[in-house]
């Protein structure tokens, strides 16, 4: 049965996968915008 | 025990000191009210984001939320997906900044002030407090059980002594430091708790034979399931529930919808966003935010979940039962059991970091509710420093009185609770609010007054969890609920929610057309 690090139920893995995903998302997001939205840029 | 307990009281002690120094130095910065309602509104992106997520995982997120997944599995990882995405994401890029710069144009200091002010009228702080000053000292009493649960089983001390200890010590920086205090306090909280939680990821895993070994016995015990549990859905701690299973509903709309969608209009974290000077400082928060919130509940969950591995290899017994049947000591014992004597001090301060930096952050939150908004309301809130700590003492003993009365295994429902009562109330009108230019103030009101009385009509005659403990239902009507399944098992939340955010278009909607008719 196919499995990812043990886990066979696709509903279990693939939440696993999202929410590092998701973390990663954050840190591109919070690279990105890292000087956007200064005094000087406006919002 | 077989922690030194002369190691343990030393450690204790450095955390305290280095806690109460930085409360000191929160103390030493609070000149003006604003400074000790809203840290001076110039709080570094680093500090808003570990203090925005040491609140958002507390004890209940750990202890409580953990014990849930070592009796329900690692389904509740979509609890973690709904964390990050959620509570980090869409919280900081669609509302963060959107309430920082109303807050700022406003010149808001609370969240029922902010309120009060965008919507125009002081009845909406009114209401506003008031439901804080409803729901939040169960969530408060939730937290505080946590951490003095804890703290009872690795100091042998008598839960009481525990409880209020852990009290006051909290309430002590949050009185003199206001919230300078709590965020300086939080962010140094915040990162023992990643470094706690990253040790006992890594631990968990040896424990049990490796990331793939481990997940593979987890999958395997799925015969081990109890009866209970599997003739309600369940199915296994490594796999899903039935689809539509009470168990399913349970854990889909209370705990990952519930307090998943919950998290975006509390008003202890909203306050944060209204600390920012610019939206800047909201951009680079996310980026610590996100891993940091992945590292609190991915590796309580898991971690959770995985502790029926490691007591069924060492106990015979899955995890519920190793403790007793009380699904909030299942982490507590696997922690004293299973880690090294060090890890146990170290978990220990982790989880009393967890506690005490959202409890910092409650008490704070209610005790303005209780001066600034209900007492205060409509005035510029400058009331004096001392009104304000004062407020945070009553709400402080109030918590403890409730936290005394509470039942068992009772951490993650009344967390969710308060989040549910949270987003059914508070979020559509604080969504249209900080987005609108014109948001409709009979349309708040209105949204906020449904949400809350549908939510706790719900929770009393309806949602068996709920209703069963309050007992309201079976006084008044004779039966333990007036429905029966699914509704029984499905979230008040997934009702109220709805229901509030319609009412809030249906008024904001007329109220635009109307205009448009008066214009033309």
């Amino acid at each position: 049965m196919f499995s990812v690090f043990g886990i066979t139920d696709p509903a279990i893995w693939m939440g696993y996968a999202l929410a590092i995903g998701l973390a990663i998302a954050c840190v591109i997001y919070g690279a990105l915008n890292w000087n956007k939205g200064g005094r000087n840029h406006g919002s | 025990m077989a922690v030194d307990p002369a190691v343990t009281i030393i450690l204790v002690l450095v955390y305290v000191v280095i806690t109460l120094v930085l409360g000191y130095l929160g103390y030493k910065k609070t000149i003006h009210a604003e400074d000790y309602l809203l840290a001076g509104r110039d709080s570094h992106p680093v500090i808003i984001a570990l203090s925005y997520g040491a609140t958002f995982i507390s004890t209940s997120a750990i202890v409580g939320f953990g014990g849930v997944a070592a009796n329900l599995g690692m389904g509740l990882i979509w609890l973690t997906v709904f964390n990050i995405g959620v509570g980090i994401l869409l919280a900081f890029v669609l509302f963060g900044k959107k309430t920082r710069e109303k807050g700022a144009e406003t010149r808001a200091i609370t969240f029922p002030d902010l309120m009060g002010k965008i919507f125009k009228t002081p009845k909406l702080q009114f209401i506003s407090g008031i439901i804080i000053l409803l729901g939040m000292p169960l969530y408060t009493a939730a937290v505080l059980i946590g951490g003095a649960r804890f703290l009872e089983t690795t100091l042998s001390i008598s839960y009481t002594t525990a409880l209020i200890g852990f009290a006051v010590i909290v309430a002590l920086y949050v009185i003199y430091g206001g919230l300078i205090a709590v965020m300086y306090t939080d962010a140094f909280q915040g990162a023992i708790m990643l470094i706690g939680m990253t040790i006992l990821l890594v631990l968990t895993y040896i424990y049990v034979g490796g990331v793939t070994a481990g997940n593979t016995a987890l999958a395997a015990m799925s015969d081990l399931v109890p009866e209970t549990l599997a003739s309600q859905g369940m199915t296994g701690w490594a796999s899903m529930p039935e689809l539509g299973s009470p168990i399913w509903f349970t854990l889909i709309t209370t705990l990952v919808l519930g307090v998943g969608i919950g998290v975006l209009a509390q008003p202890q974290l909203v306050v944060r966003f209204m600390t920012a000077r610019e939206n800047r400082a909201l951009n680079r928060a996310v980026l610590v935010g996100g891993p940091f919130i992945l590292m609190m509940t991915g590796v309580a969950f898991t971690v959770g979940a995985l502790t029926n591995v490691y007591f069924y290899q060492h106990m015979g017994k899955i995890a519920v039962d190793a403790a007793g049947g009380n699904v909030d000591s299942v982490i507590p014992l696997y922690i004293n059991t299973a880690m090294p004597d060090l890890f146990v001090i170290i978990f220990m301060l982790t989880l009393l970091s967890a506690a005490m930096s959202t409890l910092s952050s409650l008490y704070h939150t209610m005790g303005t509710a209780l001066v600034c908004d209900l007492w205060g309301r409509g005035q510029t809130c400058a009331m004096s420093l001392r009104a304000n700590q004062i407020g945070c003492i009553v709400m402080m003993v109030l918590s403890v009185v409730l936290a005394l009365a509470m039942p068992a295994s009772i951490i993650a429902r009344a967390t969710a609770m308060f989040m549910g009562l949270c987003a059914s109330a508070f979020l559509p009108a604080f969504a249209v609010g900080v987005y609108s230019k014109r948001p409709s103030r009979a349309g708040a009101m209105a949204s906020m007054l449904t949400g809350a009385f549908i939510w706790f009509f719900y929770t009393v005659f309806i949602h068996t969890a709920e209703a069963k403990a309050l007992g309201i239902s079976q006084f008044l009507t004779g039966s333990v609920t007036i429905l029966g399944a699914p509704w029984t098992v499905i979230d008040p939340l997934v009702i109220a929610l709805p229901i509030s955010l319609i009412v809030m278009i249906v008024f904001q909607l007329r109220e635009r057309s109307m205009e448009g008719k008066s214009r033309a």
